[in-house]
């Protein structure tokens, strides 16, 4: 297994600005990109990918209620249930997961979202060391984690 | 022209409906929404619509199963697929299937209401 280098994971932090840049015409302000050490304490609502093909672990959005609401909204959404939101953050997973087949290759391949709501839903999807990349987007804190290695 | 959209998310079913209700497609009437392939199917051999907005990860059956299923049933009708699989090796499979045309997750309400143009008038 070979764990993933920097440039493998900038494409992540290029995909969360991008997404929301398009959807809310607003970019997200990138407050840290770092190995995680220690558990990752993440928000109420998470959306989780698991790749699998040429590569094996998992990528998480995890964000509070007030930002998905707020995308939302600025989507014109008018439910704005626990649902709705986990569906949204489910979608962005799904999003950057995919988008990411165009510089990992297409023998990555991905599943499906799962959908967590409860801040401490990420810590047994995601081994000790994953890369974390906190932002802020519209004064709100989110998070990606990456939690992946190549298989050869 | 009636339009039917699949796709595993709620919010992007919604926007791609709101895309077409409010960003002046004259002519296209919703003819359903489909979460997963199974359903989209089924919703097509009632409805049948002209074009088909077509997301590929999908649960119970997913979007290049799916293009093949309605292209057997009605080989004439128009599929844009809107994916966040957005490398050439999955937009050339789904082309060589038979779909019209790619739109890449995420995308601006421009975009697809290019793309959804362009996609019926190859009719």
């Amino acid at each position: 297994m070979v764990t993933l280098n920097e440039d493998d994971l900038k494409l992540f932090v290029d995909s969360i600005k991008r997404y929301l840049q398009v959807t809310t015409r607003q970019q997200p302000q990138i407050t840290s990109a770092f190995l995680g050490t220690g558990d990752v304490e993440g928000f109420e609502f998470n959306g989780i990918v698991t790749f699998s093909g040429s590569y094996n672990g998992h990528v998480v959005v995890s964000m509070p209620p007030k930002l998905v609401r707020e995308i939302l909204l600025l989507q014109h959404e008018t439910d704005l249930s626990d649902g709705n939101l986990l569906d949204a953050v489910g979608e962005i997973a799904n999003t950057l997961a995919g988008n990411a087949r165009k510089v990992l290759g297409p023998d990555l391949q991905i599943s499906v979202p799962i959908k967590l709501q409860g801040a401490s839903g990420i810590k047994a999807r995601v081994r000790k060391h994953p890369y974390v990349i906190t932002l802020r987007w519209n004064h709100h804190p989110a998070m990606v984690c990456v939690d992946m290695e190549r298989k050869h | 022209m009636r339009l039917l959209i699949v796709d595993d998310s709620n919010m992007i079913r919604t926007r791609i409906s709101r895309v077409v209700q409010n960003g002046g497609l004259k002519g296209v009437v919703l003819a359903g929404l489909a979460k997963n392939g199974i359903e989209a199917v089924r919703i097509a051999k009632a409805t049948r619509p002209e074009v088909v907005t077509m997301d590929l990860t999908m649960p119970e059956m997913d979007g290049i199963e799916c293009i093949q299923a309605l292209l057997r049933f009605d080989p004439k009708v128009n599929i844009l697929v809107v994916s966040a699989l957005n490398d050439k090796a999955i937009a050339i499979q789904a082309l060589k299937l038979g779909a019209r045309g790619f739109v890449a997750k995420p995308f601006s309400d421009e975009e697809l209401q290019i793309a959804l143009l362009d996609v019926s008038d190859t009719r």
